[in-house]
């Protein structure tokens, strides 16, 4: 796996925003073919890892590369492969629908002229009704086609389900799920849903303070963490061969979010398998309570235009 | 690219087409009411030839002179045509889109930046040429009811021929420039106006002149009270400088000025008792009267450089937008 060329690839990446970072030391390898979710509070730096793999942002340090290519050139090899949902889902907004999908067909050899009007059809979008007339979520869910029909290999998406109602988010992500079901696109998506995306994605990069906090598989991720609840008195000492993440004490019982190698066995912990959403959100808050104690600056979300 | 580069700027275009045809037919319809109060007042009535001789000479005098009036609005209008049109429709071209953050979306399709930026610039430069082109015999027509022949005087030079065409090319340019580096249309535009005012008034007023290297026309230094002096130089030509100048010399003498020799015919004539000593006195400063001008059979090649001037300007300025936008990022 390791021999193949990696659908995104980073290396110390690095975008500073005057004296802030707004992401720091930035590692991460994302293989093809995978859809991966890319959480983390606000001012994380979401937004400006994908900015720099999509070539409009200019990394301070380090470097990104797409599929062994450098965005920052704006190759038409590299931008054919690229598709990138942009935070602020620009349209021309004096456009009709059908005129936006005709740009992108004009613009991009790769584009599926039938699968766009097939997604459009199916949220009910019709082509003859001006981009700016939409509603926020139907201007969502154009941007989104537009980067489904041009058939790229990494799709970028920020934010996708942002501003998007229960029933578009399901309809969106049953879209994206559709369209890459062949397992050609590799999907990098920034997300708050995480319920969602754990039914989704196979891949999660979590992002706390400008730094990566984990990068690797789901399954793994869900299977070498463990809660360990014991009570008060009883649980004086951890397990031995595991690390602890988070740590919750109440008067009675201690609970540990904890990564581990083996299975644990000690009898005064009662062992639960957590789900996506404990593990994410023990590794936030701990990261946020070290990120405090060190005295740290907080980040400001990437929102520099 | 070409036809959604078309539909992006085609409401500024029609918007300048509206507006500039309503020019047209303005220009077209004071134009015509001039000519016909100048055939009346001179050549019907011989107003001008045997001076007020007729009563109703003066009352159409002030038709004339109304109208006069008008013609120099239009004629400020008519320069000022190419920089409002290039400006409106450059500034936006790419600072819209930064500004809307559309330029997110066009360039990560799979087209260069560059390719986009050309088609997009091609687009609007051809439609402002086509424009201001159209408006070039209309014009054409205007400055001869205006000022017959004599389209070479610096003000009508600006809007005969084809040199509006290149203003309007280098106006556009520094549109799309200004927008690409400020990334803010307002002030593309607002920064745009006073950078054209001056390049324009640099050319006209320091470089025009010497463009073409200038005919020279020499006469015998009298004084101005002497009878008037017979004009040595051809009709409606673009007079740069005369004076009295020492004779072998055909501009002043190092440390003088052009006013420096009419001075001393000044003196000469003050000083005289009679007509015959201010010559003498004249003659012994050995000074004569010379015309540094540009015939009109200058003006096509004054066009033609000066044309090369802003289409070189322009084409400066399209390498400083291409650079602008490739190197663009949030």
């Amino acid at each position: 796996m390791s021999e193949a060329v990696a659908a995104l690839e980073t290396v110390g990446l690095g975008k500073r925003y005057g004296r802030r970072w707004g992401l720091r030391d930035c590692s991460v390898r994302l293989p093809a073919g995978r859809i991966a979710a890319l959480v983390g509070p606000n001012g994380a730096g979401k937004s400006t890892l994908l900015r720099m793999a999509a070539g409009i942002a200019r990394p301070s340090a380090g470097e990104v590369r797409v599929f062994g290519h450098s965005p920052q050139r704006q190759t038409v090899d590299v931008l054919r492969k690229l598709g990138y949902l942009d935070q602020e889902r620009p349209l021309y907004r004096a456009f009709r629908v059908g005129q936006m999908l005709r740009f992108g067909e004009r613009l991009n050899p790769n584009w599926d002229a039938v699968a766009a009007h097939g997604y459009l059809s199916e949220l009910g979008i019709p082509g003859d009704a001006r981009v700016g007339k939409l509603s926020i979520g139907q201007q969502a869910q154009v941007a989104m086609a537009m980067c489904l029909a041009k058939q790229p290999a990494l799709l970028l998406l920020d934010e996708p389900l942002a501003a998007l109602d229960p029933v578009a988010r399901e309809g969106l992500m049953h879209l994206l799920l559709g369209s890459v079901a062949d397992g050609q696109t590799t999907v990098l998506l920034s997300s708050h849903a995480i319920a969602d995306l754990a039914t989704v994605c196979d891949y999660i990069i979590i992002l706390s303070a400008s730094r990566v906090l984990i990068a690797d598989d789901l399954d793994y991720v869900l299977a070498s963490h463990r809660l360990l609840v014991g009570s008060s008195e009883g649980a004086s000492h951890t397990p031995a061969g595991v690390v602890v993440v988070a740590r919750t004490s109440s008067e009675r019982q201690i609970e540990l979010l904890v990564r581990v190698e083996q299975p644990v066995t000690d009898p005064t912990w009662r062992v639960v398998e957590p789900t996506l959403e404990e593990i994410v959100l023990a590794y936030l808050r701990e990261q946020s309570a070290a990120v405090t104690d060190a005295r740290v600056g907080e980040c400001v979300e990437g929102q520099q235009r | 690219m070409i036809e959604p580069a078309w539909r992006l700027q085609r409401l500024v275009f029609l918007v300048a087409i509206v507006v500039v045809v309503a020019f047209a037919i303005w220009l077209a319809v004071t134009g015509s009411l001039q000519a016909a109060a100048w055939t009346t007042y001179n050549v019907t009535h011989h107003c001008v030839d045997v001076v007020a001789t007729r009563n109703n000479c003066f009352a159409l005098g002030q038709t004339y002179s109304t109208l006069n009036n008008f013609a120099l609005v239009n004629l400020g209008l008519a320069v000022a045509m190419p920089a409002l049109l290039g400006l409106v429709l450059g500034a936006p071209l790419v600072a819209r889109e930064i500004e809307q953050w559309t330029n997110r979306l066009a360039w990560t399709q799979s087209i260069t930046r560059t390719r986009w930026l050309l088609v997009k610039l091609g687009v609007g430069a051809l439609a402002c040429c086509a424009i201001v082109g159209a408006m070039a015999p209309l014009l054409e027509w205007w400055t001869g009811v205006i000022h017959r022949g004599a389209r070479i005087l610096p003000s009508l030079f600006d809007i005969s021929g084809f040199v509006d065409v290149a203003y309007v090319l280098f106006a556009f340019m520094l549109g799309a420039a200004l927008g690409a580096l400020i990334r803010r249309t307002g002030w593309a535009f607002a920064v745009g106006i006073p950078l054209y005012a001056l390049a324009r008034f640099v050319v006209r007023d320091f470089a025009r002149p010497s463009l073409v290297s200038h005919s020279i026309a020499v006469s015998p230094a009298v004084s101005p009270a002497a009878g008037g002096i017979s004009s040595p130089i051809p009709a409606n030509a673009w007079i740069l400088h005369s004076g009295d100048v020492p004779l072998g010399r055909f501009s002043p003498a190092p440390g003088q000025t052009w006013q420096s020799g009419f001075q001393t015919v000044e003196n000469c004539q003050v000083a005289a008792v009679s007509q015959v000593h201010a010559n003498r006195c004249i003659a012994e400063n050995k000074l004569h009267y010379v015309v540094q001008y540009q015939p009109t059979s200058h003006f096509w090649a004054l066009q033609g450089i000066e044309s090369a001037i802003f289409i070189g300007a322009a084409l400066v300025l399209l390498g400083i937008t291409v650079l602008a936008v490739r190197r663009w990022r949030t």
